[in-house]
């Protein structure tokens, strides 16, 4: 029996010799590995990078280092764009877009120029694959003038067109090399593996390896007509968040995306540094418009005592520091934005005559939302938990209606929902980008708001369409403020981006329109 | 060893033929008799088989009864609202067809080898797997050598000391392995030994700047041996440990408290007291009589645990950032990622039933009494 006994520490012993050794010579001195590495971490979101087709957030991510675009947003400030590729111009009747190649010497990642040829074909590649971003240039005709210049033709007055063009869904492709591997500008394009496997852009950086489910590796484009990044090769990795925290923290990344604000303050200051970027995205409540749905949600008396029983203050705090109220459904910092100081207060007095009012008698109301989904850090279920509460405070009876993303979204599209927690991430900094909220609007379907549902909110959102460069931010924000007061959508929150950066970085710059620029970090 | 039973044709005799007449000289014929044994494997095989195909018809239908349009999963907002794109996609998923007809093209591309394309990434579903899977045979591997070299032996060693202080040490701590939730052990775990401690890498198979070695078996540890990649193995083995005994802490407990009771069983038999009457080493009557005989039932639960192992990863994937089937299994739920769950759902499921087969196969070797059941 003793010999047993010793045959099993000898066991232990061995494996436990076996672990430390390999866990000695596989551990890392060197955090953060090699000099010309930066490790990025992030959950992914990724379906693909073809940059025609992506419309995910860590798609968003990558092909704003591989590709370059039309225009910009210079030093991420999303109320101007700026020449990119192209200078722009605009005509009086918001029309017609002119775009001059400028950048003469760009070169894609083969050493190929980037010509006008190639930017009208990014363009009708985009809009032919009929993909998730295809609706960014509807209604556009692009016509190669010359060598130097492109028309963009809009069937309506299309002043938003100068937003949309910087975003990395329309990064611009080598179209010969596109074409060489079954690329085309109509829905039989099969060239989507071939350009996640092989970008063919022209930004800072080309894909070296790309696996959608664990990492992706970008190495540094000779070609590339700017400054040469200091980190050589980007690491992207699949990591979820609580790993994320260690790993920023011991030095083994240099970028975490997805900490939240209580996550992103437990990290000591010594060890990285926290960027805080107000949010592209908005936290709402919608009520659905059909009686056959809900009774109640219909009643306007009850969608505005909703709207007054809700503890704002509180979202702010559940939502972090750098969260912000919100009095229309557009983040603050675009145009056409409702000002903050007009967003609604708690008042249980003014809830307690709306709830009498509206004839409500404590009935539950199904209340939807994604139980599996963080924005930006807020906790959707965590969300639904709170104004259960704080409702009820009021008299007001949530049923919780939690389901997984996909379930929720086809749900909520199916118009059958009563009431629940919406969420939407600005496709490009414009308040036109939002008029799907607008009785009609693709969005209002989902809870039965036709058009012409509510004349004067059409008339106001006709009246923001037509308005000039001058006067539509303003014209757009009166017609926000009108939808807000109808109380089919309650804006509850703008959250904040946080993102963390090692203390191994010394220099970077990271803003609204791309997060953290890999090519600037030093 | 017993004969197996004649089959009805062996004692049927054969009718003659009209027109011939063989009389009295009819002659019986005899059908050439199968080893035990190998009748054993095939009817195994043949059975197999069938769980196999009724798996397919389990995934296919528990996939498509999700009350979801996984359309709605693929499709932005934006495109969502074009009536001619959700066509589209719906035809080009194939969506558009009856279920019946969905199925049968699903079980012809799958005899085809074809196990579909991810509606997300587009990618060939067997491609991916062939991706992930490797990492989660490795993890796997790795977790149940753990499991079964320290669970065999602390059971071994908890009944040999029944009712002592080391027993109730032993039960004590195979109870916490088997009752400690996986995603709290593993996130402590890591940031104990790799943030505090340093004695392991951070996550991942490898540290991220070092590059993959070439692949073959998709294995790094074994494909950095055979590239003669020392570091390489190292930081492969490395990053191996920590997920491997968090995975194993689990199947530790239960195979623990598992041959523990099964060894009590046989030291009850009259075999051993027999053994232990005629002096031989206390070795050769722990090994070769009591622990051969608390073997069978073991094996079976090392079986399915084994299988567990494979599929069951996804919360210590996730931790470590460990890019297995666990993971793309979790990626294909979320994202109603029909063809992926499809796929993971009969990977799975072809696991386990290789696995009962490879266990069943083991009995009939190392008990002939199951061959002639």
């Amino acid at each position: 029996m003793r010999r047993l006994t010793r045959s099993f520490v000898a066991i232990c012993s061995t494996l436990a010799l076996t672990a430390g050794l390999a866990a000695c010579s596989g551990g890392s001195d060197e955090a953060g590995g090699s000099g010309d590495t930066i490790v990025a971490e992030t959950a992914f979101s990724l379906a693909t990078i073809d940059p025609h087709r992506q419309f995910e957030f860590t798609g968003s991510t990558i092909d704003n280092a591989l590709y370059q675009t039309a225009l910009e947003f210079k030093d991420g400030d999303l109320t101007k764009p700026t020449d990119g590729l192209c200078s722009f111009e605009m005509s009086d009747d918001d029309k017609t877009m002119t775009l001059k190649l400028k950048q003469k010497d760009a070169k894609f990642s083969n050493g190929d120029p980037v010509t006008v040829d190639d930017i009208v074909f990014s363009f009708e590649r985009l809009q032919g694959l009929k993909g998730n971003p295809s609706f960014f240039l509807d209604g556009v005709k692009v016509k190669k003038v010359d060598d130097e210049t492109i028309e963009l033709k809009s069937e309506k007055p299309n002043p938003a067109l100068p937003y949309i063009l910087p975003n990395s869904s329309i990064g611009i492709v080598n179209s010969k090399v596109v074409k060489e591997n079954k690329g085309t500008t109509d829905e039989k394009d099969d060239a989507e593996q071939f350009l996640n496997e092989n970008s063919q852009g022209s930004g800072p950086y080309k894909v070296d390896t790309y696996d959608p489910d664990s990492q992706v590796v970008l190495t540094a484009n000779e070609h590339y007509n700017g400054p040469a990044p200091k980190y050589k090769r980007v690491v992207l990795r699949n990591v979820s968040a609580e790993t994320q925290l260690t790993d920023i923290q011991s030095g083994q990344a240099q970028v975490a995306y997805d900490l939240n604000s209580d996550q992103a303050n437990s990290i000591d200051d010594s060890m990285a540094q926290k960027t805080s970027l107000p949010s592209t995205r908005s936290l709402y409540i919608f009520n659905n418009m059909d009686s056959k749905v809900s009774d109640i949600t219909t009643n306007e008396d009850f969608r505005k005592a909703v709207a007054s029983a809700i503890d704002y203050d509180k979202i702010l705090e559940l939502s972090g520091e750098g969260a912000q109220r919100m009095a229309g459904l557009v983040p603050n910092e675009f145009n056409g934005a409702v000002p903050k100081d007009q967003a609604p207060e708690r008042d249980l007095a003014k809830t307690k005559k709306l709830l009498k009012k509206s004839g409500y008698d404590g009935e539950k109301i199904p209340f939807h939302y994604s139980s599996d989904q963080s924005v930006n850090g807020v906790d959707l279920a965590q969300l639904a938990e709170t104004l259960q509460a704080q409702l009820k405070e009021a008299g007001i009876n949530l049923a919780l209606k939690p389901a997984p993303s996909a379930t929720q979204l086809d749900g909520f599209r199916s118009g059958k929902q009563p009431m629940g927690i919406g969420t939407w991430g600005a496709d490009f900094p414009d308040p036109s980008n939002y008029n799907v909220f607008v009785p009609g609007g693709s969005v209002a379907e989902r809870v039965n708001w036709d058009k012409g549902a509510d004349p004067a909110i059409t008339k106001l959102a006709e009246k923001a369409e037509k308005a000039d460069e001058d006067s539509r931010g303003d014209a757009y924000a009166t017609m926000y403020k009108s939808l807000s007061d109808t109380g089919v959508w309650i804006p509850l929150v703008q959250p904040v981006d946080t993102i963390v950066v090692g203390n191994s970085v010394k220099k970077f710059v990271s803003n609204a329109d791309t997060s953290f620029d890999f090519a600037k970090a030093e | 060893m017993a004969e197996a039973a004649p089959t009805a044709a062996s004692t049927t005799e054969t009718t003659p033929t009209s027109g011939t007449t063989t009389g009295d000289a009819a002659q019986r014929i005899e059908p050439p008799k199968l080893h035990p044994l190998l009748r054993f494997i095939l009817i195994r095989i043949g059975i197999s088989v069938l769980l196999i195909w009724g798996v397919t018809i389990v995934t296919f239908l528990l996939t498509n009864l999700v009350p979801t349009d996984p359309v709605a999963a693929i499709l932005g907002d934006r495109a969502a609202a074009d009536p001619e794109i959700v066509a589209q996609t719906r035809e080009r998923l194939g969506l558009d067809q009856p279920l019946i007809v969905q199925y049968f093209t699903y079980l012809s591309n799958l005899l085809h080898g074809d196990l579909g394309v991810s509606n997300q990434t587009r990618t060939p579903v067997l491609d991916s797997i062939g991706q992930v899977f490797p990492a989660s045979i490795e993890l796997g591997i790795g977790a149940i050598l753990i499991s079964v070299i320290l669970g065999l032996l602390l059971g071994l060693l908890s009944a040999l000391k029944q009712n002592t202080i080391v027993d109730h040490a032993i039960r004590t701590l195979s109870l916490i392995g088997i009752s400690a939730p996986t995603f709290w052990i593993a996130t402590v775990a890591y940031f104990v030994f790799f943030f505090k401690l340093r004695v392991i890498p951070g996550a991942g198979r490898l540290d991220p700047w070092i590059t993959p070695p070439p692949k073959v078996t998709g294995l790094y540890t074994l494909d950095s041996l055979l590239a003669g990649q020392m570091a390489t193995f190292t930081n492969a083995l490395g990053h191996l440990i920590l997920p491997s005994c968090v995975l194993a802490l689990f199947t530790i407990g239960l195979l623990t408290r598992f041959s523990r009771s099964s060894v009590l069983d046989i030291i009850k038999f009259d075999y051993v007291t027999a053994a232990k009457a005629k002096g031989l080493p206390t070795s050769t009557v722990v090994f070769k009589y009591i622990f051969r005989g608390a073997l069978v039932p073991i094996i079976t639960v090392v079986g399915l645990a084994f299988g567990s192992l494979l599929s069951g990863a996804v919360l210590t994937e996730t931790v470590f950032a460990w890019n297995g089937l666990g993971q793309y299994a979790y990626r294909g739920a979320t994202t109603l990622d029909l063809p992926v769950i499809m796929g993971v759902g009969l990977v799975i499921g072809i696991v386990y039933i290789i696995v009962n087969f490879i266990v069943d196969l083991i009995y009939g070797f190392v008990d002939p009494r199951v061959r002639v059941r």
